[in-house]
This record gives structure tokens, C-alpha cells and sequence, in this order.
């Protein structure tokens, strides 16, 4: 039997401050001296040399180049020390963020200003000012560096093409139909839109990475289950199906933070979903914070029974530690509520996981996962989140044993 | 007389303001700096709306993070802060309240809700707040057994903001009630009677001073609720343009009817001379003798340049629309 319970990443981790200002100036020794006492606790054999070439260079682009996989390599040795299986790309280190990293990409898109996402995050919302097509590959750079030093498996998050059509302004699609009514030039410039993304950039990117050797690609679409509508999910798996048509890859699908319905319309979707091996899901988020296998102490997980009551037969990536700020209580066990954050202790996680076992109804089909991406969270919060899934985990994987 | 302009909601951060918040965020900036470019931003705003003519001015709720969290602040026994939820089909989020207990109006801070201190002018004041039902349809409760008792308990604790709130000059009150027109999340559609107690709830908000409130309404189609909600005893129902099936209205009304006509969701600016177009052809289902042009939801979806830049399209359409009346 294959090791239950297996941990995965989701995508991004917190970018370190010398990560961030080697990208734009010089460093200086002082800056890297946060990446010196985490070289000594991921245990990075060959920092001093590496510092010693970022700081004698003065090219700008080797600089960046050798911060890049600097802040690659501790992603990835971030996520082994913790105990995860699977350490996708090392944090999504070499990424600007999910959306704005891939625009940049996008020849006849730009960038038009920052917009409100929640408290003080934000995100460059784009424009497509003529019909788009490919500047340069967007994935591949990161992968090369990964495949270079993950010692684990690995799998290349992604962002779907639906969301980057949603989360963008239609510009050239929307004012190019002819139709009258508002609402219905809206989904007709969605759909061509979404169709020339696929085609044009999504596809080609997957084709690279499959090319140079990636053998799980996570397709993230938070937006999916913003519109429930049939005409919006029927579109989603449209561009879903066109996506990955002809690829020999697994696939999974990362959905995170839906409208009150949005789960249970995605599942009865997900089985339309061609190669979709696995759902990544956010739970903890809306789950309470006490021990217990109950559905009481589970509430959060709900939802799960959604997905096998539609048939979906894949795996499930279970959100078992929140990833925003937390302000409740944490009852006696379950955790410890440290300033903005909540740190799950084992015993929760497990709990979460066992529950979620009762609905899935087979161990092998869970993984264990944060709810989304840690990169709200400092290095020493997102260490201590995976650490204490690892350890939930093997908890969980000690009952069936 | 030219269609009155007005805003509909949060206006967005400009890009400065923005790295400053996230600046502060990071510890490096401290909240005096952030303050300092919240306060001279809302008093541009305010200039703005002042040169564009509008007569109710709002501050642009530029501190707001989210539609409900200053209510949310102000309710005894609701709790927020564990579990952010996506608003409505769009990528922004709110700390979803969460009521644990029989909900009354907490202390009230009319600081959490708006800038007297730089609405000095003359004009009226605008705010704009979630209404009751979208209010308790967002909110998760943990308490009630019964719906109705959840929904009037916010209502009056609203009504008991909003009293605080008026002593504060302010003399418009937009209630905005998207939940009455866009419920895809939910799994039972609103029926007769929901729409009956949420107009209920309305009229309990409003009931000391009728004349003060709009109820807005967005990012659905107004058709099958606006006879009731020109019923309302209210100076003045909103619409979502966008989103509307205009072509069945009939209606007629003596209230304001505030047109969101320019879209807070695309960042193209649109034509005053389109924008006063459907004005018109609005007007010809509609029967209606005083009109406002707002945009259809809040403008924080946009860049702040681009929202600036409709505010202004939306003065030009009012001027034309007068015109060729």
C-alpha cells in the first residue's frame, strides 16, 4: 500500500526580503544575514558561496538570476525539512504573484493599476488591448531551477486559464461584439477571451513543461466557483477539457475560497473535468478550531460530501491549516493562536483528516495540504504549519496501521 | 434640471495609498503616513465630486476593507475576523460575521464610518451600507432558529447606527441590497415571502426618516422586485444597468431612480453620449421624472485613475442628457 496520507504544498510561499531587493538593486552582506540563519536550519551545504557571487556581481541579471534560485532552493528545502511529499516548485519563488507573473507574458495585455482584493492585499488587474498571444515562456525558467534541486516529487502549480480571464478586464473582447444587450456581450467576450487563453498561452505552457519533463501539473482556478451559473461552469469546463486535451501528465485542480454554493456546484462539474486526477480544496478556513471527529467539530468539511455524492473518484487535497489571519479562539488542544495566526496543532489536523476519511470513505484518495498558498505567512508560521500537518498526518496514518 | 451624479460605494485606493498600506503591513511604514495620504486623498475626492457637481457628497469609504466590516465592528454578539468569504462573484473578500448571540447595536464608533471631519462643505452627505437582508444573507449564524428573528434584530441595531450616524449631518443613507437581485450561491432561490420579510426589514431601518434612504440594488437584474421596491416609502430606488432586462420594465414612479449606468467591473470608460443614451431608452420604459447616474456597484473594482475617469463621463452623459431632453 502507498504511504497514506501524503503532505503537499499548494503553491506560494512568503518571498524573503533579500529575495525581493536583490531582484531590484544590489545586496549587501547584512541583507543575506536572515538567508544565513535559515541556510544553517534547511541546511544550505554551499550559502557562503552563493552569497559571496550574488554580492561580488554587479550584472544586474546575474544577480537576480542567482537570488532567484537562492530563494528556489530554500523554498524547496523549506518544504523537505518540514516532512512534505511533494514540494511543488519550491514556493513559486521566481513568480511575481499567480496572476500578474503570467500577464506579463501576454503580448497585447497590460497591466492597468492595482485593485482592492481584501484588507491591505491587492492585486496588477490587466487589460487585453488587442487580441493576445505568447511573448515568453512563462513556467519553464522555474521548472529547469526546480528540477535541479528537488529532492522530492514535484508539481508545477499553474494558474488556470478561467481565472485569468475573470480576474482580468475583457477590453478588445468586450468592445468588439456587437450584441446590444450588456450581459450577454459580457459572456460572448468571456468565451473568446477565455478560448484565445487556452490556445494561445495556457496550452503552450503546458507543452513546455511536459516537454522538459513535468509529470503533474496543478491547474489553479479560485475564480471557478465565483459564477455558479450553468453557462459560467459549462464554460469553465470547456476551457478545462480544451486545456489539457492530448497531454500525458496528471492534472489536478486547486480551488480555494468559493461563494457560499460554489463547492457544491464545482462537484457536481468535476466529474466533466477530462483528467482531473485530484481536487485541492480549502476547508480549514471555515472549519472550527477544537478537536473531534464529529460533523459538529468538523463543520468545515461538509462540503466533501458534495464531491462524492457527484461521483468524482479522484484524489482529494485537504485544506487542513488555514493560511490568513486568525483572530478566534482556539480551543485546549487543537492549537495555539499566536498574534495574527493560528498554529494547528497535530491532533487537529488529524481529526480533519480522519473526518474527511469518513466521507471520502478511502484513506488513499487523501492528501493533506494547507488550504492555499502560505504566502500571507512568515517562514517561521508556514515551517510550523507544515510541520504540525506532517505530524498530523502521520497521526492520522497511525490509526490505519 | 440635469440628472444628479452620485457614488454608489467604496471608491478605490490610489497607487500610492496602496504601497503605503501594504508598506504598513510590512512594518515599514508607520500608520501616521498611511493616515496622512488617506486623509488628503479623501479630500481630493471630495473635491471631485464638488467640481463634478454632485450634491451629495460621500468621503469614498477609502479606509473600508471590506462592505460590512464597520457595521459588522459595531454589533454586539457578531464575531469576525476567522473566516474571509468571497463577495459576491468578484475577487475581493469580506470577513464573513459570524452572530453567536441575540444581535443589538454595540458601541458606535462614527469614526469607523466616515470622515466628518473632512465633509465639511455645505452639501448633503452620503454613506453607503449593506442593507439588512444582504447584511444577515452574508453573515453566518450560529444563534437564531428562526430567520425573521435574525434579520429584524439587525434591522434595528442598524436603525440604531444610522440614528448615530445622522447626528453626524449625515442626510442619505444608501442601503445596498444586492442580495435582493443576485443569489446564485444560494441553493433555494428567494421566494415571494423572503422578498416580503427583507422589504419588511427595509421598512423597520428606514422608519424614522423615510425621505433619507436609497435602496441599491446591483450585479443582478432589478425586473421581477422593482414594483415592490417602489412601494418602499424611500426617497429613491438603484439599479443596476448592466444587469437589467430593461426591455420588460413598466413602470412609473415619483422616486429618484439611481441608474448604474457606467460598469465598476470593465475598465473601459464608457461614451457620455452612450452613457445618456440608455438613460433615455431607460426612460422610455420607465416613467420616471428624477433621475441619478451612479455606476452600477462600488468603483473600488477599478484603478482609481480609471474610476476618477468614469465619475467624470457620468457629469459629461448628465449634461447631455438635460440637453436633449
Amino acid at each position: 500500500m502507498s504511504k497514506l496520507f501524503p503532505v503537499q504544498e499548494i503553491g506560494s510561499l512568503a518571498k524573503p526580503k533579500w529575495r525581493t531587493k536583490g531582484l531590484r538593486q544590489q545586496l549587501s552582506s547584512q541583507d543575506l544575514s536572515d538567508a544565513e540563519e535559515w541556510a544553517e536550519k534547511l541546511a544550505i551545504q554551499d550559502f557562503h558561496d552563493r552569497a559571496k557571487n550574488i554580492l561580488k556581481t554587479s550584472d544586474d541579471r546575474e544577480r537576480a538570476k542567482g537570488v532567484l534560485e537562492l530563494s528556489t532552493l530554500y523554498g524547496l528545502r523549506l518544504f523537505e525539512t518540514a516532512g512534505i511529499d511533494n514540494d511543488g516548485v519550491g514556493g513559486e519563488q521566481q513568480r511575481i504573484e499567480m496572476y500578474e507573473h503570467v500577464i506579463k507574458g501576454v503580448q497585447g495585455m497590460n497591466l492597468l493599476g492595482h485593485v482592492h482584493s481584501f484588507d491591505y492585499k491587492y492585486f496588477n488587474k490587466g487589460v487585453a488591448q488587442s487580441k493576445i498571444s505568447r511573448k515568453h515562456p512563462v513556467y519553464v525558467p522555474e521548472f529547469l531551477d526546480v528540477k535541479k534541486y528537488a529532492h522530492r516529487a514535484v508539481k508545477v502549480p499553474i494558474t488556470g486559464p478561467y481565472t485569468l480571464v475573470d480576474w482580468s478586464f475583457s477590453g478588445y473582447y468586450i468592445q468588439k461584439q456587437q450584441t446590444s444587450s450588456p450581459r450577454a456581450r459580457k459572456i460572448e467576450a468571456k468565451r473568446e477571451f477565455l478560448l484565445d487563453i487556452v490556445e494561445q498561452i495556457i496550452r503552450p505552457e503546458i507543452r513546455d513543461l511536459v516537454n522538459a519533463g513535468a509529470s503533474w501539473i496543478q491547474i489553479d482556478e479560485p475564480a471557478v466557483t465565483t459564477h455558479p451559473e450553468p453557462q459560467e461552469m459549462e464554460l469553465f469546463v470547456e476551457a478545462w477539457n480544451e486545456t489539457v486535451k492530448g497531454f500525458n501528465c496528471k492534472f489536478s485542480d486547486h480551488t480555494c475560497y468559493p461563494s457560499e454554493i460554489g463547492y457544491k456546484v464545482l462537484a457536481e462539474y468535476a466529474p466533466k473535468l477530462d483528467k482531473c486526477d485530484h481536487l485541492a480544496l480549502e476547508f480549514a478556513n471555515r472549519d472550527t478550531s477544537h478537536l473531534g471527529v464529529d460533523e459538529n467539530s468538523r463543520e468545515g468539511y461538509s462540503d466533501l460530501k458534495h464531491f462524492v455524492d457527484a461521483g468524482f473518484s479522484g484524489e482529494f487535497g485537504l485544506g487542513v491549516a488555514h493560511v490568513h489571519d486568525f483572530t478566534g479562539n482556539v480551543s485546549s488542544g487543537a492549537g495555539q493562536s499566536l498574534g495574527r495566526d493560528i498554529i494547528e496543532s497535530p491532533e487537529l489536523v488529524r481529526d480533519r483528516l480522519l473526518f474527511a476519511t469518513k466521507i471520502v470513505g478511502d484513506p488513499v484518495k487523501i492528501w493533506a495540504n494547507p488550504d492555499c498558498g502560505l504566502r500571507t505567512r512568515t517562514w517561521d508560521v508556514a515551517f510550523a504549519k507544515l510541520a504540525s500537518i506532517t505530524k498530523g498526518a502521520e497521526l492520522a496514518r497511525e490509526t490505519y496501521e | 434640471m440635469s440628472p444628479e451624479i452620485q457614488l454608489a460605494g467604496i471608491h478605490p485606493r490610489s497607487e500610492k495609498l496602496i504601497e503605503l498600506t501594504r508598506s504598513y503591513e510590512r512594518a515599514k511604514t508607520s500608520w501616521n503616513q498611511v493616515e496622512a495620504q488617506l486623509e488628503q486623498e479623501t479630500r481630493e475626492l471630495i473635491k471631485l465630486q464638488e467640481s463634478l457637481g454632485f450634491k451629495h457628497i460621500s468621503d469614498g469609504a477609502l479606509g473600508w476593507q471590506d462592505q460590512l466590516r464597520p457595521i459588522a465592528r459595531s454589533l454586539k454578539r457578531v464575531e469576525s475576523g476567522t473566516r474571509y468569504s468571497r463577495w459576491f462573484d468578484t475577487n475581493t473578500f469580506y470577513q464573513k460575521p459570524i452572530v453567536t448571540g441575540k444581535i443589538s447595536a454595540g458601541e458606535i464608533d462614527p469614526e469607523k464610518f466616515l470622515r466628518t471631519e473632512l465633509l465639511t462643505g455645505e452639501r448633503n452627505r452620503k454613506i453607503t451600507l449593506p442593507g439588512p437582508y444582504t447584511f444577515s444573507q452574508l453573515s453566518e449564524n450560529k444563534y437564531y432558529e428562526n430567520y425573521p428573528d435574525l434579520l429584524f434584530d439587525i434591522a434595528v441595531a442598524e436603525r440604531e447606527i444610522i440614528k448615530r450616524l445622522r447626528n453626524e449631518g449625515v442626510s442619505l443613507f444608501q442601503l445596498s441590497e444586492p442580495c435582493l437581485v443576485y443569489q446564485p450561491y444560494r441553493e433555494i432561490f428567494r421566494d415571494r415571502s423572503e422578498v416580503e420579510l427583507a422589504l419588511r426589514a427595509i421598512r423597520s431601518v428606514v422608519e424614522d426618516n423615510p425621505g433619507e434612504f436609497v435602496v441599491q440594488t446591483y450585479f443582478g437584474d432589478v425586473a421581477p422586485v422593482l414594483p415592490k421596491l417602489l412601494d418602499l416609502p424611500i426617497y429613491g430606488i438603484g439599479i443596476d444597468l448592466l444587469e437589467t432586462e430593461i426591455s420588460v420594465l413598466r413602470d412609473q414612479t415619483s422616486k429618484a431612480l439611481v441608474l448604474g449606468v457606467v460598469d465598476s467591473r470593465e475598465s473601459y470608460v464608457e461614451d457620455p453620449r452612450w452613457i445618456a443614451d440608455a438613460a433615455r431608452k431607460f426612460c422610455e420604459q420607465v416613467d420616471v421624472q428624477d433621475l441619478v447616474f451612479a455606476s452600477n456597484s462600488d468603483l473600488k473594482f477599478l484603478p482609481q485613475e480609471i474610476a476618477n475617469q468614469k465619475l467624470e463621463a457620468l457629469s459629461k452623459a448628465s449634461e447631455l442628457f438635460e440637453g436633449s431632453r
